[in-house]
Parts: structure tokens; C-alpha cells; sequence
């Protein structure tokens, strides 16, 4: 046995190993990893560790614990080492879990329907009419085949006689699936001969195959059908989850706002109107799903949602009320309900599990109480998990007392030692070390039945205490790798082939809400480079000491900063004040500092519109203010990172430059560009028309990024004539006045042959004066024609702004409320 | 009262918003629910404008749920809802002295196995508005002495709650909680029933709110029911013997034929008369008026569209600025 590579491994009393077996030789499916691992150098480990959180953390794959898109992402923590699980100890768990989904959709569909097991006491009552999952609304809608459960999770663990328990069930909208596609495509990478050579089982079927089972359910209709991936939005804690899902799937990602129902069915509110959506594969609680039939206080649900699920226009995957099997209470009845449903007995037995409510059961759990961990009947009650064994004296008498007065309220699990398996230990340069893992298996429904994910979410406790094993409690997580006797297919979701009927060129449907986000984008995006440049130019002049010489200049500078929010409008216009407020708007949430947190915000909501190239910047971006809040940057620093902060914005610029389609999307995006570059420019020229003629100009041109192309030309100091030339009328300028007018005025009439009129019209009157500007005599800062044409441009971009708001984005806009009459 | 009574009624509800309202769903639990003492003899249910799709079906329970989709853009939004109901007298009062101990009946239902108990089981447990606490127990406590009959425990816990609890239209609103409504001691009929309902599951007995109304004017020489103007509820009480029995602790009586059956629920938010979602509309006031009248005397009492001038139907309004939930209970 090699020595460095076990030296700090702990024995597993008791438990069982997944790796090592009784005899401390590697269990012959792990015999690969292990000889690789034994072989490889600590710099070899290290560089695979290194690739692992670098993929981790340019994905940007987080979890929100706080549910702050901003503040408490987590980076999602990934051990190196898969779970690794032979074939045949597979077959059993694909058995049992596809046995147990097919007997709780069995449940699910006679709750909501016949009642029959409560009629034959096989299911107390309470367990339905006491659980706050029961949606009495949904009682009677029957989704087609009596499929209620499309996916389906077990939670499983191993004890120390290496048998498999069920922990708990997933049925409501099962979370992780794409955590676990997101390990497995960083995992292959980190040891791809590895994964090749052991015929590792791809996950890519699983997914085609849920696509493909959804769509066969979906409402029979002669369009191919629509299918949406229904999110509760960036503040949930999985978010990241259902964007790379919905990217993955091919499915729009939406949020309760975009869908609306219309004639008893479900639509999507696009920029080109209503279009027909036909399956909600949902991580939206059922209970919110509909505002107006379930929970009345939600925000984020669809009012008539349930009536159009129950006209069966709709397939809502999971069925609304699947909820009502997450309960812990129910384990004990599944081997009776078992036998009496599929005539054959439970394959997988459930962790032992009493639920107080039987009067029996709770003197049980009280005389065992240290044994035992107590946790909520339901989910839906606000009571925490409680180790038995930590209660002691009078928190012990309370808490018994708690026990007697509402003993339905819980349920009693008994406390496995669960299996333990193999992490790279992070703290030594070499060598493994152990923790108790748990295994989230999924499945999902075919029109043959349940099929099982091979592989899984495996989650490993910090220690060997599960107790710290959920993602909520800062667990880490694993790929699991399922072996194959056979060579395993190559099929991959994303390599699918296209035939040419698939073609789409443009996407049309378009929702109002990512099309709001993504001209808001554009319009940030412009907003901060603007302020950068504002910021550089200004602190420029304060350090090489132009900003103290009585100037003009610099009091037009300081205007400019106010009205683009650098400096308040009351800021004092001294050196100090002005230094301090710069830097500080760096590292605070004010002028930029404000924009790029908004920047990042609406980023955010575009999540899976958005390369993994524009995450990468944004994740950079998002570090760098990180690092500034947490040290404020000198004098000296601030150009450096304020330059860096102009590239970022360059680099997202070249993205939509280069890298976007030209898609009705593309042009929002642009459009807020374009808007946003105008207005600064606009307000900027104004500004610097109070300077007398023969005023110092470079900043103005450094400000409009236009002045080594001015020194190109002219290789002169900048005079007005040259300038204004340059920064109005050339239409080769991208910085121009005139090329965002003419580019606004182009997407408009775009978007016009789609949509009808979009909002044109106000340009029209600026692009006739523009053309009538005469050289000599209107290129002067003293020219009324000029400053007339600077303020009406001003007022057209803001109507222009408002307009789009009103044509395009008023169907994501307003927000649904309740009302209640006696 | 030991004959068959017939009522008019007429329960009207109107909308006025600020702004237009762009897209307007309702359900509407508005007409009087059939079952063994009530029988539905008219009922007409009118709306204005006039919506895109009405459907009526049965809930959960049994009612009649009436959805109503409304998608033309309008400022105001006016339900009517009229009915002539005839209620057969319950001569529950016989009941009360032989019903068996109320532990006999929290013992059978806590051992529910199935078959014929399902029913009751629906209304055991907590529901949106009614979560069992230890201070809802402690309240109940006195009236459910040892062995004592269940039916006449219930009447005497009615008659405390009555005695106990201040009629205050303004004190609570839909959502205040049943612990401040116990802690206050006052509030409207939908938090005594709710209270009352709290107490009865808290001790394992299965208890549903009844949703209805009670004559506006009472017959000459009797008083003037609390409730009476505006939607009424009560609760109802399963015993094994003698199946729901209904009792008013707003008025502290048995339920007879004086009161008119909408439907029933676990809570208020089961059978809420009118229940939306709508999209715009700003501010809105809400007015609703319920009228209810004798026909016995029939030939005396002008037709139904000209009944609400006549009486002295009374009306609460308010408005609402936010986009808040927004719904004062009439009584």
C-alpha cells in the first residue's frame, strides 16, 4: 500500500468504505483512480485541483445561500475525486429508484383522484388533509398517462453492511440534475483518459430523454410543442441551476411574468405578442404557481395557471401538488402501499422513520430520543432538525413537551452511519482523506416507464459528520461515476444533428423580458465605460496637476461628472473632495461603483443569454470590486483600475460586437448602446460649449475615446472645428453623434418591418437637422443651430427610451395583484 | 321556526379602480350550495361588463365556483349575485342534550381507518387560516370538561366566545392572525368562526366554516341580527351521531332556519365570495351590499331587481392604494 496517499486516511470503523474494502485493498472498481492517484506527482494534483476551481469559478458556478445575486454567491465547491459505482451494484439502484418513482406517481395519482388508499387505511388521513402540500384545487385534473411525476430524486446513503437506503424524496421540482451535468463536464476534464478508459455512462440520454418524454405528453396540437423552464428568478438559491438547464435543454428560461394565460392557455409574452407555450418543466413551488387558485400572496406564479392544467391545455411538469409526497411521514406506509399498488414488494427500504402522529410511535421516540434525529413532518412547518442526542435537561423536557403537544407535526429518523468515501484532501500537498457522502439519484418518466440518471449528485460532508452534508450547510459535492460493462455511446445532447427544417435564423419569440434586460444591458454597459472614462480623465488631471490650475477646464469637467452622477450635485468642487469622492465610488456603491453593481444585477437576469465568455469578464469584473471594496484602491491604484475596468467593458463590448447574432435581441442590446453613448455625448458637448474659444479640448476627445484618431489627423493641439467634425458629423466615427443617430434610426426601421412602427418618428426631425448642418457656418460652440440640434437629440433619446418601454416591454412590466370581496 | 323558510337575496359586489384594469380573473363562490335543509329555487348570477368566459363548477367541497376571465380593459367591475332559497328548519337543539362525550368523538376520529370517516377528516387539521396552538387549547379548555356531551361542550364554548369577544368591524382584517384576534378579544364573524373552528381541532374533533348570510330585517318584534348586512359565517361541528351540526358564535345560537348556506371550506380562504387577480386597475374601492328578504310574506315584497332601494342595505367600502392584498371582511 502507498504509504503518502493513505497517510492521513481515516479507518472507517464501522462503516462502510467506498473505496477500500474490508481488507484495505482498493474494491476493484476503484482500482483505476486509486493506481492514478498512487502514481501521480502532488504538482500533478495540483494543477488538476487548480483546473477544477478555475472551471468552477470562470463558469461561474455558484449556489446563493443568502438568495443575493451579488453578495452571497457561493462558488460551488467540487472535490476532485469522483464517487465511483460498479455496474451491478447499479443495476439495483436504478431498479429500486425507477420502482419507487413508479409507486409514489402511483400515490400521487390516487390522492389526487380516487382516494382509494385512504378509503383502505393504507394512508392515514393527516398524511394528505394535514399536509399543507395538498392542493385541494388540483384534486381531479388528471395530466395524461397519470403521469404526475416527470422527475423524480431519491436521496440515498449506504450503511455499514453496504446497503442502500432511501433518506428522502424529491418530487416536487427535484434540484441538482444540472449540478450534477456541470461536475461531470468539469470532473471528464480533470482525468480524461481516466473517464474514457473506464467507460464511464454518459448523462447526456437522461436529459434528451426527459426533452423528448415531455414533449410526447405535451397537449396534442399541430405545432410542435413549446416547452419552458419555469424559474422563480436570479434571487433563487439554484438559479444557476435553471439557467444551465434551460441552456442545456434548449428551453426558454422564464420567470411567472413572462407567461400569461389567455382562452384557458398558457403564452409567452414576446416582443412580437403572444405566443402559445404548451409544457412548464417548473422549479417554481407549486403552491406559487398560481396567485389566484394556490397561494394567494405569490408574486411569482401565473393566475389560472391551475385552470389551464386542469382544461389539460397545458402539461406542468411536476403536476401541481407533487409537493404532498415530500414528507418523512410517509416513508413508513410505502412498503405496504407498495405491495397493494405494484403487487410486489419495495426494493430499496427507507431509512428507519417514525412519524410521531401514531400514538404508539411517539412513546417510542421519546424513550429513544438520543438516538434519533427529529425533523418537520412536512416540509411546509417551520421547525428545524433536531439530533436527539444533543438535548439535554431542560431543553430536553421542552422539547418532549413540544413533542406531546403537536406530535404530527414530526417525524423520527433513526441515525445511520453512512458510508464514507475518498476526498483529495486540499490542506496537504498530498494525500486523501475521507468523507460520509450521500447520493442524489434521479429519474425521470418515459412513456416505457422510469428511467434512472446514471450517475448522480453525490454530496460529501466537510467531515465525517453527515450532519454538514446539504449544499445549504456547506457540504462540497462529487461526480458520480456509474461504470459500464459495454462501450458506452458517445451521444451528446449538444452534437445533436441538425437537420435543414431545424433551421431558425432569428428568434422571433423573443420575451419582453430579456429584451428589456438586454437594452438595459447595452445602456449599462455604455453607462460604465462612460463613467470609467470620466473618472480617468478627471483623476489624469488631478494627478499631473492640470486639475489646480485656475481653468475652466476643470469646473466644466466637474459639471460633466454631475450630471453623469460622479459627483453629487451639491459636491464640493475642491481637490480633496473630488479625489476622495473618485475613489470612493470605486469602492462603494455609488457613480460606478452604482453602475457596475447595476450592471452585473441585470447580467444577472440574462444569465443564460450570455456566453460563458461574457461570464468569464462579468466574474472578473465582479472580483475586482470585491477586492476594492475590501481595500480601497490609492491614488496611485485607482488609474490602473480604472483602466482595467475600461478593458473589461471593451472586452463585453467586442463580445456583442463580434460575438452576438444579429437577432432582434442583438439589436436592443445595441439600441441601449447607442441611446446611452449619445445622451453622454450630447451632455458632454453642452458642457464644454460654455469654455471660451481657446480652451484646452484634449480631455474632451479623451472623454469620446476619440483622440488618438484626432492626433492621427491632425497632429495639431484640438481646435473646435476638427472636432466637432469629428465627434458630430463623422459618420466613420463609432463615437460619433452622427453614427449612433444614424444606427439608432437603422435598428428602428428593422425592427419596424416585424413589428410596425417602433418609435422612429421622433429621430426623424434630428437626422434632417443634422444633415442640414453647414460646416462653417454651424461647427462652432457659438452655433444656436447646433445647440438647438444637442438639446433636441437629448429629449428625442429620452422619448425614444420611453417609447420602447411602452411598444415592448409594458407585457413584462406590470405586476399582478389580488383581491378579495365577502 | 319549524317550517320551511324562504329568502331573497341579493349580494352585490362593485369594483371601482383609477386606472383601467387590463385582464380581471374571479372566483366567485356566490351561489347557495344544495344539500339536505337548503334547496336552490332561482339564482342568477349577472356581471358587467360582461367577461370573456365565465365556467361554473363544483370545488373540492361541493360548492359552486363560478372562474370569470375578463380581458376587455374596464374601470369598474360589478357582480351581482340573486337567489331565492328555501331553508328547512334542523331542530338541532334535540341533539345537543343526547350527543355522547366529546373524548368518545375526538377518539374516533383520531382512529380513523378509512371509509366512512374521509369526510370529516378533510376539516381536522391546520388550514391558511387556522393553525392549532397551545393558547387555542387553553381557551377551549373549560367548556370540554370531562365526558361532558360533545354537542352541548360546543354550545357552551359558542356562548363564551359570544360572551368573551367584542363585535369590532375595524379591529381585524382578513389576515390578521388568530393568536392577536384571541389576544384582543374582538373582531368580526369570520374570526369567531375561525376561533371557534381553531378550538375544536386543537381538541381533535373535525370543525368547517360555513359561508352565508341572515335575514337583513328581522321579523317584527325580533332583534336585528349581527351580520346581517353584509356576508355572514359560522361554523359546523362533526358529531358522529348526528352529523354536522351548525353553530353561530357571532349570535350565539344554533343554527336553524334563520341562516342561508353559501357553502363550506376549512377556512374563509376555501369559500371567499369573491377572489381575484387582476392586472393595472391603480386604486381601487370596493363596495359591498347584501340584502336579505323574507318571502314568506312574498306578495308584499317588490320584484328582485328593485329590492335593493328599498331596504336599508348598508354598504362598506374602502379603498385600497397599494398593491397590497386588499379585502375588508363585511362582518
Amino acid at each position: 500500500m502507498p504509504e503518502p496517499l493513505l497517510a492521513d486516511y481515516p479507518e472507517a470503523a464501522g462503516r462502510y468504505d467506498e473505496m477500500l474494502g474490508a481488507d484495505g485493498a482498493p474494491r476493484m472498481h476503484w482500482r483505476a483512480l486509486y493506481d492514478y492517484l498512487a502514481n501521480a506527482t502532488p504538482a500533478a494534483m495540483r494543477a488538476r485541483l487548480q483546473s477544477v476551481a478555475r472551471q468552477v469559478r470562470d463558469n461561474g458556478v455558484t449556489y446563493n445561500v443568502y438568495a443575493d445575486p451579488l453578495g452571497a454567491d457561493r462558488p460551488w465547491d467540487l472535490d476532485v475525486l469522483p464517487l465511483i459505482l460498479g455496474h451491478d451494484e447499479w443495476v439495483g439502484i436504478e431498479a429500486a429508484v425507477a420502482q419507487r418513482a413508479t409507486l409514489l406517481n402511483r400515490v400521487l395519482s390516487d390522492i389526487y383522484s380516487g382516494e382509494e388508499m385512504l378509503s383502505e387505511g393504507l394512508l392515514p388521513p393527516e398524511l394528505v388533509h394535514g399536509h399543507a402540500g395538498f392542493l385541494r384545487p388540483c384534486h381531479g385534473i388528471s395530466p395524461p398517462d397519470g403521469v404526475h411525476l416527470h422527475v423524480y430524486a431519491a436521496d440515498l446513503a449506504r450503511s455499514g453492511d453496504g446497503q442502500w437506503w432511501v433518506l428522502a424524496d424529491r418530487t416536487q421540482a427535484p434540484s441538482g440534475a444540472g449540478y450534477a451535468l456541470e461536475n461531470r463536464l468539469v470532473i471528464s476534464r480533470a482525468f480524461p483518459s481516466l473517464f474514457r478508459d473506464l467507460k464511464v455512462r454518459h448523462l447526456a440520454r437522461f436529459f434528451a430523454t426527459l426533452r423528448d418524454s415531455l414533449a410526447y405528453w405535451a397537449p396534442r396540437d399541430v405545432e410542435a410543442p413549446r416547452i419552458v423552464l419555469l424559474t422563480p428568478g436570479p434571487y433563487n438559491e439554484t438559479y444557476y441551476e435553471h439557467a444551465l438547464l434551460a441552456r442545456y435543454l434548449g428551453f426558454p428560461l422564464v420567470e411567472g411574468n413572462d407567461l400569461t394565460v389567455r382562452d384557458g392557455q398558457v403564452w409567452l409574452k414576446t416582443l412580437s405578442g403572444l405566443s402559445r407555450v404548451h409544457v412548464i418543466l417548473r422549479r417554481l413551488d407549486d403552491d406559487y404557481c398560481d396567485p389566484l387558485e394556490l397561494r394567494s400572496d405569490s408574486a411569482l406564479g401565473i393566475p389560472g395557471i391551475t385552470e389551464a392544467a386542469r382544461r389539460g391545455t397545458v402539461l406542468i411538469a411536476n403536476s401541481l401538488g407533487s409537493n404532498l409526497l415530500e414528507s418523512g411521514a410517509l416513508l413508513g406506509f410505502l412498503p405496504k402501499l407498495c405491495e397493494r399498488l405494484l403487487g410486489e414488494p419495495l426494493k430499496m427500504p427507507s431509512i428507519g422513520t417514525w412519524w410521531c402522529g401514531e400514538e404508539a410511535a411517539l412513546e417510542e421516540v421519546i424513550e429513544h430520543l438520543d438516538d434519533l434525529v427529529i425533523k418537520p413532518a412536512y416540509p411546509q412547518l417551520r421547525i428545524g432538525t433536531v439530533f436527539g442526542g444533543d438535548l439535554k435537561g431542560e431543553a430536553r423536557a421542552a422539547f418532549i413537551e413540544k413533542l406531546r403537544a403537536q406530535p404530527r407535526h414530526y417525524v423520527a429518523q433513526e441515525r445511520v452511519r453512512i458510508s464514507q468515501a475518498p476526498v483529495w484532501d486540499r490542506s496537504r500537498e498530498y494525500g486523501l482523506s475521507a468523507g460520509a457522502i450521500g447520493l442524489r439519484v434521479y429519474a425521470c418518466a418515459t412513456p416505457n416507464g422510469y428511467m434512472v440518471m446514471p450517475g448522480g449528485l453525490a454530496r460529501v460532508a466537510s467531515g465525517r459528520d453527515e450532519r454538514t452534508m446539504s449544499n445549504q450547510r456547506g457540504g462540497a459535492s462529487k461526480d458520480t461515476w456509474v461504470l459500464s460493462p459495454a462501450p458506452v455511446s458517445n451521444f451528446s445532447l449538444l452534437r445533436r444533428t441538425i437537420g435543414p427544417h431545424d433551421l431558425v435564423r432569428s428568434n422571433v419569440h423573443l420575451s419582453s423580458r430579456v429584451a428589456e434586460n438586454l437594452f438595459w444591458l447595452g445602456r449599462y454597459m455604455e453607462r460604465c465605460d462612460n463613467t470609467a472614462r470620466l473618472m480617468r480623465v478627471t483623476l489624469g488631471r488631478l494627478i499631473d496637476g492640470a486639475f489646480d490650475t485656475p481653468g475652466r477646464e476643470s469646473a466644466c469637467l466637474m459639471a460633466i461628472c454631475q450630471f453623469a452622477g460622479v459627483l453629487d450635485h451639491d459636491s464640493p468642487a475642491e481637490r480633496d473632495a473630488v479625489e476622495a469622492r473618485i475613489l470612493e465610488s470605486l469602492s462603494k456603491d455609488v457613480g460606478l461603483g452604482a453602475n457596475l453593481h447595476q450592471l452585473l444585477r441585470i447580467a444577472m437576469q440574462l444569465r443564460e443569454r450570455l456566453s460563458l465568455d461574457n461570464w468569464r469578464t462579468l466574474n472578473h469584473m465582479l472580483a475586482d470590486q470585491a477586492e476594492w471594496e475590501r481595500k480601497p484602491p490609492s491614488l496611485a491604484d485607482a488609474l490602473t483600475a480604472l483602466d482595467r475596468t475600461t478593458a473589461n467593458l471593451m472586452t463585453l463590448a467586442g463580445f456583442a460586437l463580434d460575438g452576438m447574432t444579429r437577432d432582434q435581441g442583438w439589436r436592443f442590446l445595441s439600441m441601449g448602446r447607442r441611446l446611452e453613448r449619445m445622451q453622454f455625448l450630447c451632455m458632454s458637448l453642452q458642457q464644454a460649449f460654455a469654455l471660451p474659444r481657446d480652451a484646452e479640448l484634449d480631455w474632451l476627445l479623451e472623454l469620446a475615446d476619440s483622440i488618438v484618431t484626432y492626433r492621427a489627423r491632425y497632429m495639431a493641439r484640438p481646435e473646435w472645428l476638427p472636432l466637432l467634425d469629428l465627434l458630430l458629423l463623422d459618420t466613420g466615427n463609432p463615437r460619433s453623434v452622427a453614427f449612433q443617430l444614424f444606427g439608432l434610426n437603422d435598428y428602428l426601421l428593422r425592427l419596424e418591418e416585424i413589428y410596425g412602427p417602433c418609435g422612429a418618428e421622433v429621430l426623424q426631425a434630428p437626422l434632417q437637422a443634422i444633415q442640414e448642418l453647414e460646416i462653417d457656418r454651424d461647427l462652432r460652440p457659438d452655433s444656436e443651430r447646433l445647440l438647438s440640434l444637442l438639446r433636441n437629440l437629448q429629449s428625442a433619446s429620452y422619448s425614444l427610451s420611453e417609447h420602447l418601454g411602452q411598444r415592448f416591454f409594458n407585457l413584462a412590466g406590470e405586476a399582478n395583484r389580488q383581491t378579495f370581496a365577502t | 321556526m319549524s317550517e320551511p323558510r324562504r329568502y331573497r337575496v341579493l349580494h352585490t359586489t362593485g369594483y371601482r379602480y383609477s386606472a383601467p384594469v387590463a385582464l380581471s380573473r374571479q372566483l366567485l363562490h356566490l351561489t347557495p350550495r344544495e344539500f339536505d335543509v337548503q334547496r336552490v329555487l332561482e339564482h342568477q348570477l349577472s356581471i358587467d361588463p360582461q367577461p370573456d368566459e365565465t365556467t361554473t363548477s363544483r370545488d373540492y367541497f361541493g360548492n359552486s365556483i363560478t372562474h370569470m376571465v375578463l380581458s376587455a380593459a374596464h374601470q369598474s367591475l360589478s357582480l351581482a349575485a340573486r337567489s331565492i332559497v328555501e331553508v328547512m328548519p334542523r331542530n338541532s337543539a334535540a341533539q345537543v342534550a343526547g350527543s355522547p362525550p366529546w373524548e368518545e368523538s375526538a377518539a374516533m376520529l383520531r382512529g380513523v381507518a378509512g371509509g366512512a370517516n374521509l369526510e370529516p377528516a378533510r376539516f381536522m387539521f391546520d388550514s391558511p387560516h387556522v393553525e392549532s396552538s397551545a393558547e387555542l387549547l387553553r381557551y377551549a379548555e373549560p367548556s370540554f370538561t370531562p365526558r361532558r356531551p360533545l354537542l352541548d361542550a360546543v354550545l357552551d364554548l359558542n356562548h363564551r366566545i359570544h360572551e368573551d369577544f367584542e363585535f369590532d368591524p375595524i379591529a381585524t382584517v382578513i389576515s390578521t392572525p388568530l393568536a392577536e384576534v384571541l389576544e384582543q378579544r374582538r373582531g368580526v364573524c369570520q374570526d369567531f368562526a375561525h376561533l371557534m373552528i381553531g378550538c375544536l381541532r386543537t381538541l381533535g374533533l373535525s370543525a368547517r366554516y360555513v359561508s352565508g348570510y341572515l335575514l337583513t330585517m328581522p321579523p317584527p318584534g325580533h332583534a336585528r341580527l349581527i351580520g346581517a348586512d353584509a356576508s355572514h359565517a359560522w361554523i359546523s361541528v362533526y358529531s358522529q351521531n348526528a352529523g354536522w351540526i351548525d353553530f353561530d358564535p357571532t349570535n350565539d345560537r344554533l343554527v336553524d332556519n334563520e341562516h342561508i348556506t353559501l357553502g363550506w371550506g376549512r377556512d374563509f380562504s376555501d369559500v371567499t365570495p369573491t377572489r381575484g387577480v387582476i392586472l393595472g386597475g391603480g386604486e381601487q374601492e370596493l363596495a359591498v351590499h347584501v340584502t336579505v328578504s323574507s318571502t314568506d310574506e312574498a306578495e308584499a315584497v317588490a320584484p328582485i331587481a328593485a329590492t335593493q332601494s328599498q331596504s336599508q342595505s348598508q354598504s362598506q367600502s374602502q379603498t385600497s392604494a397599494t398593491a397590497e392584498n386588499s379585502g375588508q371582511i363585511a362582518s
